[in-house]
């Protein structure tokens, strides 16, 4: 079965070098950064064919994705998934972070 | 929606020819997940904020300036050259490069061959030398195309391959990555490292373009 990574030869639009040139942003080389340490040498918390495991499981929404934004979706589970952190913890975390960007936002 | 969208996508290039960056936020959703992530990773002492901030910097550091020392190394000795090609992760070590857990293979490009990387899969690439892809690498278009019409792809950068040349496509993976060392141009017998790698670019190295040629280079 393909799934939804596997582009390989499925029609497909021009590229446009111009246009699909991008300087990554701080906020995408800080999610890279966290990817690039939990596989690294001292940590060894996950290797890159888990990291496309958690993306694939994506689905449909692999499409839709930002490409960053599924390697964030991947880094989350993989740390979920070795517990590192709990669900519960992330929850928690999450609503205070919410709130305080809210608050930053707002004010 | 922010006023600075509200205009239309006007030209994509700056006067100097640098892509103007789209330097957008991700949503908030996804601010909130990678906020929450990086603490959790802190607080667990997992990471520190040092280690990221390092990791980005070392991420700076690689890109085309780096693998053009390769490639000019290459093309000026052979005996380095050969290592290049038949154990590419032994010879990069010499540049204080390290890929593993991942394998480097370097792949030659010749009168009669022209080689180019792609990742179907994903965005493999050989990250410890040219740094973060291009994103043209990671979408769509250029993932499902160039195994299938890879000379159309190439003609949409620009590259015009002569009828005869085979073209070999070679797909990275998680595991093994690919470098391609571009052919070195005639006439540039008695140039200075320095003048040559002035000519290698990034795109060069992934095999959807040739290196510059002798005159176009800013050096």
């Amino acid at each position: 079965m393909r799934g939804p990574q596997d582009y390989g030869g499925l029609p497909a639009g021009p590229v446009d070098p111009v246009k699909h040139e991008h300087v990554p942003t701080h906020w995408e080389k800080t999610v890279d950064a966290l990817m690039m340490l939990i596989f690294d040498q001292r940590r060894q918390l996950a290797r890159v064919d888990e990291s496309r495991r958690m993306q694939e499981a994506l689905g449909e929404d692999y499409h839709k994705f930002p490409y960053y934004e599924r390697w964030l979706q991947a880094v989350s589970w993989l740390m979920l998934e070795k517990s590192v952190f709990t669900q519960e913890e992330l929850d928690a975390k999450q609503a205070e972070v919410r709130a305080r960007l809210e608050a930053e936002r707002d004010g | 929606m922010s006023n600075h969208h509200d205009h239309d996508h006007g030209p994509t290039h700056t006067h100097d020819g640098k892509p103007i960056q789209e330097d957008e936020l991700p949503s908030i959703e996804a601010q909130i997940l990678e906020t929450s992530v990086r603490e959790l990773l802190i607080e667990k002492g997992v990471v520190s904020g040092e280690d990221i901030r390092r990791a980005i910097e070392a991420m700076d550091t690689r890109g085309e300036s780096l693998g053009a020392k390769i490639v000019v190394r290459a093309w000026t000795d052979p005996e380095y050259k050969d290592r290049l090609l038949n154990s590419s992760d032994d010879a990069i070590r010499e540049f204080g490069i390290n890929m593993s857990p991942m394998e480097l293979c370097v792949v030659e490009n010749t009168d009669e061959v022209h080689n180019m990387v792609v990742c179907t899969l994903c965005s493999c690439y050989p990250r410890p030398i040219l740094g973060i892809p291009p994103a043209w690498y990671k979408r769509r278009d250029y993932r499902a195309r160039a195994v299938r019409e890879p000379r159309a792809v190439l003609q949409e950068f620009g590259t015009e391959l002569p009828d005869g040349k085979q073209v070999r496509v070679h797909d990275s993976n998680a595991d093994l990555r690919y470098l391609v060392l571009p052919e070195r141009p005639a006439g540039t017998e008695d140039w200075t490292a320095d003048q040559l790698e002035a000519l290698v670019t990034r795109d060069s190295m992934i095999g959807v373009s040739d290196v510059r040629r002798p005159g176009e280079a800013d050096a």
